[in-house]
């Protein structure tokens, strides 16, 4: 089979494809490259040369800090915040100085008692500190771009927002689908079949981008803008159409008797529905899901304007109004494309195959 | 089963209500579980889905206020005048076009080629390939379109690489700031992050085709390039054309990536396109009293558009294959 196709005469296009493919390769690559290894640099370097792997943030236990007194910007851990004069506030001289942006708290109890006395002004170079500190300062540099974008861009709150948005819309999307699809396919009433698929059918070229005017309107109305359950509604019921068309494809192909054989067992109808067809559709499924969960966890305009709050705010918007209010520091806003990069590359690699294959059965169906 | 069918379909009138009225207790048990099954669903949908269409149907033709608590007036056909005269929707329309256009003559065609390299065998390492370009498409369009926001911003690593390889220190990558030329790095965008999936759904057609007929062609004398033409195509017309619909409804719709690369102000004006003008009219023209209907009126335009877009295409698509029959 694969000799057919195989083509021995092709003398121009094959160094010709490989240009390409290599070129398309490296144009993926190079960039998210790029981004990786940058989110581990300091402003100062990324402005120094933008092309050159990090150092400052790892190079850093000759790293000179200055005593700093405690000020209104200055993000500070709870236990620090109770007793300020208890720590030693220093701040980096070398990344970001003077704007409070790198500083590290040592309690003055675990210093000798020359260190402890230091006051503002005073320099302090980190080899200078306990073995404990030095070790902790030392990572805390490096992971400086990754914990500012974290606790500054609220970056937690917002990919377990994500994951919910997914997962639940998702999984009831799925779940309303199949109960249809079954319905439509395997209960007698196909009139009433037509006119629901028929129905749901409609909806196939519509995207909440097309409606999102009369939909910020109507959850305006019931309160339920600004609220995980409104997103959740919108995304489930934009899920249908598709989920169903895929879901009573597939129901169909299944033969009748195995509704039949469980019902004639005494059996409910929801229960054979439960026990017998869904345990059927799993290929189904596992292809509803993909589709609907990669277009989820990207969306974006929703929730961009539908939350008006940090508190669900989903990833992709949080990135972007992380990335809007820090346009300064480049490096935070590398580190938080890589936060949000990660998870669905992985996911990418690991799932290649299936989602492949669950991309292409979404789209031939259309 | 079959009896209920039967009795359904024979019993005279339109619509569920005469099943109801015929069916015995047996089968009205079953309508109601039909009912139980269908209807958590279909209520979502409809609520959701089906009513916000009219809804955004109705809403463009009333001066609705929200600062006034939503009092709205018949209007007619003023938001859509209003829109037809304003300059910036014609300039977002011609934006779209470029959209459209860059999806339909460029990610399709580069997207099959990319398959047809692939399904012929002329490069290894074909999964590495594969998942490389297509790889984009599964990224969140913000994520890329900030990244490459910051690759083409002005002191940018493209800027730098320019200033390297011309030896001309104040160098600058300019196109992302004149009107003229900021489509042409977001069509290298949009190149880059759609053009696999289209690969992809070719190269899965391309490999539902029977390996005989290409078999045969080769043995009847055919070249290359009429295996291509005269062969691969034709059968693949139909993948054709359900791609372009697809690109032509996505690139009509889509919002993220040139909301993302082109930054508020200025160069997102420059760059403006129809689902970016519906937003910002609706969503941050607040001063504006009819922003919602205004904004109704836009998306109701685009999804009009993309309606003729579509059924252009599919004439077109016709005339070509009774074409090639006659």
């Amino acid at each position: 089979m694969s000799d057919a196709l195989e083509r021995k005469g092709f003398t121009v296009g094959k160094p010709f494809s490989y240009i390409i493919f290599i070129g398309w390769a490296l144009m993926t690559i190079l960039p998210l490259f790029w981004m990786a290894y940058s989110s581990f640099k300091s402003n100062e370097e990324l402005t120094r040369n933008i092309y050159a792997f990090p150092r400052d943030l790892f190079d850093n236990r000759n790293d000179e800090y200055m005593v700093i007194a405690p000020s209104l910007n200055l993000i500070m851990p709870d236990e620090v915040k109770a007793n300020t004069a208890d720590y030693l506030l220093l701040e980096s001289t070398t990344i970001a100085p003077n704007r409070q942006l790198l500083v590290q708290f040592v309690p003055k109890a675990d210093l000798d008692p020359e260190l402890a006395s230091r006051t503002r002004g005073d320099r302090v170079v980190v080899n200078e500190l306990p073995r404990k500190y030095q070790r902790r300062i030392s990572r805390s540099t490096m992971s400086f771009n990754y914990r500012s974008a974290f606790i500054r861009g609220e970056l937690p709150k917002k990919i377990l927002n994500s994951i919910i948005y997914t997962a639940v819309s998702t999984f009831s999307m799925v779940f309303l689908s199949l109960m249809i699809g079954f319905a439509v396919s395997k209960l007698p009433f196909p009139r009433l079949s037509a006119l629901v698929i028929g129905l749901i059918g409609l909806g196939y070229l519509i995207s909440t981008n097309s409606v999102i005017i009369p939909l910020f309107l109507m959850l305006t109305r019931v309160g339920l803008t600004d609220t995980r359950i409104g997103m959740i509604l919108v995304y489930t019921a934009f899920g249908i159409p598709m989920s169903t068309l895929l879901a009573s494809q597939f129901i169909k192909g299944l033969p009748d008797s195995l509704v039949e054989s469980a019902e004639i067992d005494g059996a409910s109808t929801f229960r054979a529905f439960l026990s017998i067809i869904v345990p059927m559709t799993v290929p189904v499924i596992i292809t509803i899901s993909i589709i609907n969960a990669l277009g989820i966890w990207n969306e974006f305009l929703l929730v961009l304007v539908l939350a008006s709050s940090e508190a669900t705010k989903s990833l992709p918007v949080g990135v972007y109004s992380f990335s809007s209010l820090t346009s300064t520091q480049l490096g935070w806003q590398l580190a938080a494309l890589v936060l949000a990069t990660a998870p669905a590359m992985i996911v990418y690699f690991s799932f290649n195959r299936r989602i492949t294959q669950g991309v292409v059965a979404g789209a031939v169906k259309e | 089963m079959a009896p209920t069918v039967d009795r359904a379909g024979a019993s005279s009138g339109i619509g569920f209500a005469d099943e109801e009225i015929d069916v015995n207790l047996r089968d009205r048990r079953k309508l109601g579980t039909y009912v139980g099954f269908v209807l958590p669903g279909l209520a979502i949908y409809l609520m959701i889905v089906a009513y916000p269409i009219i809804y955004s149907v109705g809403l463009s033709f009333t001066d609705f206020n929200p600062n006034r608590g939503g009092a709205w007036n018949f209007v007619g056909l003023l938001q859509y005048r209003t829109m037809l005269d304003d300059p910036m929707f014609w300039h977002a329309f011609k934006n779209n076009m470029i959209v459209v256009a860059v999806s339909a003559f460029g990610q399709i065609p580069v997207g099959f080629a990319l398959a047809y390299i692939l399904y012929r065998r002329l490069v290894r390492a074909r999964s590495f390939f594969q998942s490389m370009v297509f790889l984009p498409q599964f990224l969140s369009p913000i994520v890329v379109g900030i990244l490459f926001r910051k690759l083409v911003g002005v002191d940018g690593p493209v800027s730098r690489l320019l200033q390297i390889t011309s030896g001309d220190p104040t160098r600058q990558f300019t196109m992302m700031l004149k009107a003229q030329t900021v489509m042409i790095p977001i069509a290298v965008a949009l190149l880059w992050m759609y053009t696999g999936f289209y690969m992809i759904i070719f190269l899965a057609n391309l490999q539902k085709i029977d390996v005989n007929i290409v078999e045969a062609a080769k043995i009847d004398g055919a070249s290359e390039p009429q295996i291509f033409g005269r062969v691969i195509v034709p059968i693949l017309s139909g993948t054709i054309l359900v791609s372009t619909i697809l690109a032509i409804a996505g690139s009509l719709r889509g919002f993220d990536l040139i909301f993302a690369i082109a930054t508020q102000g200025l160069q997102r004006n420059n760059a403006m396109v129809l689902p970016i003008f519906m937003y910002q009219t609706a969503f941050q023209d607040y001063s504006n009293t009819m922003r919602f209907a205004f904004g109704s009126a836009i998306s109701n335009a685009i999804v009009l558009i993309s309606v003729i877009l579509i059924m252009f295409s599919n004439a077109v698509a016709k005339r070509f294959n009774a074409g090639e029959v006659g």
